[in-house]
């Protein structure tokens, strides 16, 4: 009886793992570098990644942490990862240096950057009143980008303003020398807010998009030739990773988000996930669900203007020839 | 000697680039990833001037925390060379710093002078120190028996005479520690700036980062070596001077 009951077993297990490997074998294994560090910014990839959304789609993803070391359009080429995220102005300059990527989808609908500044000691209304103030930006960064566009739109001379060099460290900030601090909203500006909150001091935050600034933030890529080799595959990685943010920014969702969140990321306080979460949403989906992973063809065309005006790709790359995902214009 | 040491530093910087372009056309890479070899030469030629006074700002630091780092490894090696409670705390003290990341320290410090000079010099300082220390200790607390024991028995030994013996008899590998530490120094200035400071060749780097740009990123290398090797000549120059007067 007993020894029935062991070789039930073992080939039980047998079976088991001959199951899980044929399983694994099936499933499309890919990498998928982020942009970022794990935070609310790649909730709906973490989520599509936890929840299982990828793996309903058959395919079994590596979601691995991005970092201004980690370039996933470089890894795309040298083919350690298949997917990657990048921001707009990363990918027009490597298209402009004959990169062979596509976008596929779209992550955020807004640009997440904005600058935070104390409301109780400025008044922003527009971006003239930024003439004198210190202005943080981070030199060879988008922000930067953003800020030149923003300032040439609104004929400001470059010497109206002082320009200073941000990093990491918001010391500078809190000690009041610069007057407005270049953050992604949903990030560290939940952070920033609920600092100065505890001290007592209110914040603001300026949009350079409220003015009309449309610079196209982070998207997931491919290379051309996984495109064309293996569409399918593509498209589901697409649609996996669409259905991911749909799920992640649900309302209805958000507890199951915020355990995601927390799995990945120990380090953020949950009452600052919760923030940061709700700030995501209408960066990610400001209408309905359908908005996700959209590509906004004319955003793109005046990203790809502002890097041609300032003389940061050398000529036109002609965008729209890389937007493979569900384009839109507005 | 300059000669040969910048021939062999163009030599090993070439064959580097050589095979960077290698890598590019055996595997099909865009100028995003490896920049073509003209357009290496193009950028090099247009960031060479602002690039050189860069890594000029950046060598005068490296060479003041340098000195700085020699003048503090002496006196507290000394200080620490015997077996006492002093040279013990010295000791772990300076294999404790050590192991701290200095990327990690760097912002504190920051924090704390801003992101002037005095904040490069300190980080160079930091790097650049401790090794020199732990290096100076073990020269200077191994004793020169053949000489000392004369003094000793003379009962004429006291601890100027002691350092003074054991630095002449290593004057050699004394030299070569402190040349070797010059890079350390050069290294130290190199990260302050990459992590936060808003001048010199560490900080260009930072921004050929954001932009992606190999080709800026290999000029400045070229430049960093070419410097490098200079300070390095000069120190070794320097050192010949001083061990054939010792000699004399």
């Amino acid at each position: 009886m007993n020894r029935n009951i062991k070789i039930v077993g073992i080939l039980g297990l047998a079976g088991y793992i001959l199951l899980a490997s044929v399983h694994g074998y099936c499933a499309d294994t890919v990498t998928y570098r982020l942009k970022w560090l794990f935070n609310a910014s790649v909730a709906g990839d973490l989520y599509a990644d936890a929840r299982g959304v990828f793996a309903r789609h058959g395919l079994q993803v590596s979601v691995k942490e991005g970092s201004p070391e980690h370039d996933a359009i470089k890894e795309l080429e040298l083919g350690y990862a298949q997917f990657g995220a990048a921001s707009a102005d990363q990918i027009i300059r490597a298209v402009s240096m004959e990169s062979p990527i596509v976008v596929i989808a779209q992550l955020f609908q807004k640009n997440p950057l904005q600058w935070v500044y104390r409301s109780a000691k400025l008044t922003i209304q527009s971006p003239v009143d930024f003439k004198g103030k210190t202005i943080g930006v981070t030199y060879g960064g988008n922000d930067e980008t953003i800020l030149r566009a923003l300032m040439a739109k609104f004929g400001l001379a470059r010497d109206s303003v002082n320009l200073y060099s941000v990093r990491y460290d918001y010391t500078p900030f809190y000690e009041g020398k610069v007057d407005l601090w270049p953050v992604y909203i949903n990030a560290q500006g939940v952070i920033i807010r609920q600092k100065l909150a505890t001290a007592g001091e209110k914040t603001a935050f300026f949009s350079p998009e409220a003015f009309g600034i449309r610079f196209v933030a982070n998207s997931v890529i491919t290379s051309r030739k996984l495109l064309k080799e293996n569409p399918d595959m593509v498209n589901r990685f697409r649609q996996a990773l669409i259905e991911g943010w749909q799920e992640a920014m649900a309302p209805e969702n958000t507890e199951k988000t915020i355990t995601v969140l927390r799995q990945f990321d120990k380090d953020t306080p949950e009452a600052t996930a919760r923030e940061q979460l709700t700030e995501t949403r209408p960066l990610v989906q400001p209408g309905s669900p359908k908005d996700v992973g959209q590509i906004n063809v004319t955003a793109w065309k005046q990203t790809e203007d502002i890097m041609l005006n300032q003389k940061l790709i050398s000529g036109p790359v002609h965008v729209t020839r890389i937007l493979k995902g569900n384009l839109k214009t507005d | 000697m300059l000669h040969k040491r910048l021939q062999q530093f163009v030599l090993v910087y070439a064959a580097g680039v050589l095979s960077l372009i290698l890598m590019k056309y055996l595997l099909h890479l865009s100028d995003y990833v490896i920049p073509g070899p003209l357009e290496i030469w193009r950028t090099a030629l247009s960031v060479f001037v602002r690039y050189l006074r860069n890594v000029a700002d950046t060598l005068w630091i490296a060479v003041v925390g340098h000195l700085i780092s020699i003048l503090l490894a002496f006196a507290i090696g000394i200080a620490g060379r015997r077996a006492s409670w002093i040279g013990s705390l010295i000791h772990a003290a300076a294999y404790n710093i050590q192991a701290y990341p200095m990327v990690a320290v760097a912002p504190i410090i920051f924090i704390l002078l801003g992101d002037g000079i005095i904040a490069r010099l300190l980080i160079a300082v930091m790097i650049c120190y401790f090794p020199l220390l732990l290096s100076v200790i073990s020269i200077l607390s191994e004793p020169v028996d053949s000489v000392e024991h004369f003094y000793e028995a003379t009962g004429r030994m006291n601890w100027r005479l002691q350092m003074r013996i054991r630095a002449y008899e290593n004057i050699h590998k004394l030299t070569t520690v402190i040349v070797g530490s010059a890079t350390m120094a050069m290294v130290g200035t190199i990260v302050a700036e990459f992590v936060a400071a808003d001048a010199g060749i560490g900080y260009s780097i930072r921004i050929a980062l954001y932009q992606s740009d190999l080709s800026k990123i290999l000029a400045a290398l070229f430049l960093i070596g070419i410097s490098t090797s200079l300070y390095l000549t000069a120190l070794e120059w320097l050192g010949n001077v001083i061990q054939r007067k010792c000699q004399a």
